[in-house]
């Protein structure tokens, strides 16, 4: 049929279908004058066309990235200053009463959950700035835009809308795949949707960004090149997944655009709050609960850590030491694959693991982190490029259990770790060879 | 046949060739990294993504001055196009000047420098001002 129709057979039964809808609106619709040009009809022109239709998309990328980057700085330093004062304030007050309670406050609540809360701004202005763009109309654009070099590459471009929404979060991403008909298009959607960045990772790019960029637009610039770099991964897997274990054409997409709006305010806050809170409300059980296992661990045994003093001596400490051979290679010490461990469980809990291990205190934890000196520039940008990759987090394993049979989900925890593996080595070995210690 | 008075397109097409041509100029420059200290009237930081981003919006304006010239709403749409990113990049650098001055003001940071954020984006942006006003006479009566 496709040979036949010189076209896909869906696509021209879309066409007929709209056809004949408006030849059927064309006789029952009576219009007062022609059709007027709209502002769409001249937006499109640009923003679909087929040249700069896929730069004008990533030029926009980059604006919300650095957006969510420089801009939220301020913001996230009042809030490591309100938990720095806090923090100090415990270990005043209580140390002399109680000293695990104060060492519980300062080391565990303020420094560990304080370095997790103070991603808040980065996190609400990357939503902000998702929200402005899809109430716009853009967003569906995107999709369109990259429906046409997905399609060339075998991807189904019904795919790249669950991919834009894994910027935000894995788990409705996955959710959103229940909208494409084909089976396998859908579970290749949901295999290499893990590899988009979602904002629990934010918090780990900003940070280590931070240390060892400053705060200079190459910070920022690292932080986007996270975004492409999960993009092009979830790209090439897809089609490594297209041409080996999911064979087939993929199904064509039909998307019915929407008009562009000037956005309500109300809107887009809205969009912004009801995807925001779910990381306050993280924050507030699940990291909370990661951290103080995390305090727990670096501050016991209680006499030989000195209270928590030498960490060097605490259970943590053994628990790294035994898993850190393994990410030698990379220059990452005991301290960032304890980090990583926890990352299993939440992305944002490498950061409060950093935070709860170094104790930040009066410090900030990105202050604290520099002066450690645990990352060079080479390090700590594969050590991204890992927390970028590796592993699916247990809740978005959980909602993989949902839509997968289990086989899938843990070729996905597999694959996703192997490649983690071969792309952090790749940059290593890249940085090597460019003379990068 | 033009959709709109080919004078005022020609008019408009030599500003947008003009903007483009400065888009491209200091989109090179920022990927290259020529710099330009903080002291320079317009510095011009090596940002090697930031300068591909301007190159798009170069691209844009320029594709749109043979439209424009012949009074085509083909080149209105590249040039309506071209000045949403100019916006969109000149606030932007705005914004990022303005939460520079807000770490200088709370302390976490040790020095505003406020004309080395001045980067070319906001330039061109206030530049491409007079050219958005044209275009919003002209599209005055067009709706969403």
């Amino acid at each position: 049929m496709s040979e036949v129709l010189g076209e896909e057979p869906e696509v021209v039964l879309a066409e007929r279908r709209y056809e004949a809808i408006s030849r059927i609106l064309e006789t029952v619709v009576r219009k007062r004058e022609a059709k007027k040009l709209t502002f769409t009809d001249i937006l499109d022109h640009v923003f679909l066309h087929r040249a700069l239709g896929i730069p004008i998309f990533l030029a926009l990328l980059y604006a919300v990235f650095q957006f969510t980057f420089s801009f939220s700085a301020p913001f996230s330093d009042m809030i490591d200053m309100f938990f720095s004062w806090l923090g100090g304030l415990a270990e005043e007050g209580v140390m002399p009463a109680n000293p695990v309670l104060a060492s519980f406050l300062s080391g565990g609540v303020c420094a560990g959950l304080g370095s997790v809360l103070v991603f808040i701004p980065p996190i609400f202005m990357l939503f902000l700035a998702l929200a402005i763009l899809e109430d716009c109309g853009y967003l569906a654009r995107a999709a369109f835009v990259m429906d046409r070099m997905m399609y060339k590459l075998g991807l189904h471009g019904r795919s790249f809308i669950p991919m834009i929404t894994g910027f935000g979060c894995n788990i409705p991403a996955i959710m959103a795949t229940r909208s494409i008909e084909n089976e396998k298009d859908r579970i290749i959607t949901i295999l290499v949707n893990p590899l988009m960045s979602c904002s629990a990772r934010l918090p780990v790019y900003v940070l280590i960004a931070g240390v060892i960029f400053g705060s200079s637009y190459a910070a920022g610039a690292a932080v986007f090149s996270m975004y492409l770099l999960g993009i092009a991964l979830a790209v090439m897997m897809a089609l490594i997944f297209r041409r080996t274990l999911l064979k087939g054409l993929p199904a064509p997409f039909v998307l019915e655009l929407p008009r562009y709006m000037i956005p309500s305010p109300k809107s887009v806050i809205l969009h912004m709050w009801e995807r925001g809170k779910w990381f306050l409300i993280k924050a507030g059980t699940f990291i909370f609960a990661v951290v103080v296992v995390i305090w727990t661990l670096s501050t016991f045994p209680w006499g030989a850590t000195s209270g928590g003093e030498i960490i060097e001596n605490s259970y943590i400490a053994a628990f790294g030491h035994l898993i850190e051979p393994i990410f030698r290679p990379f220059g990452w010490n005991w301290q960032a694959a304890v980090a990583l461990f926890f990352g299993f469980l939440a992305k944002e809990a490498v950061v409060g693991t950093f935070g709860a291990l170094l104790g930040a205190g009066e410090e900030a934890v990105d202050t604290a982190l520099a002066s450690a000196g645990w990352f060079t520039p080479l390090t700590g940008f594969a050590y991204m490029v890992f927390v970028l990759i590796y592993f699916p987090c247990v809740a978005t394993i959980g909602i993989m259990l949902k839509e997968l049979r289990p086989k899938w989900v843990l070729f996905a925890a597999t694959y996703t770790l192997v490649l983690a593996f071969i792309v952090a080595f790749i940059v290593i070995g890249v940085g090597h060879m460019m003379g990068m210690e | 046949m033009s959709d709109f008075d080919p004078r005022i397109g020609r008019v408009m097409g030599v500003y947008a060739l003009a903007l483009g041509v400065l888009y491209l100029l200091f989109g090179l420059m920022e990927i290259v990294g020529v710099g330009g200290s903080g002291t320079d009237p317009i510095p011009i930081p090596g940002d090697l993504f930031g300068g591909l981003a301007i190159l798009v919006v170069a691209a844009t304006y320029l594709n749109g001055v043979r439209g424009l010239f012949r009074g085509e709403h083909v080149g209105l749409s590249f040039l309506i196009g071209a000045l949403f990113l100019s916006a969109v990049f000149g606030v932007l650098y705005l914004l990022l000047m303005g939460a520079d001055g807000l770490s200088y003001l709370i302390g976490s940071s040790d020095e505003f420098a406020a004309l080395a954020d001045f980067r070319p984006e906001i330039w061109f942006f206030l530049l491409s001002l007079p050219l958005a006003y044209q275009v919003w006479k002209l599209t005055r009566e067009v709706t969403w």
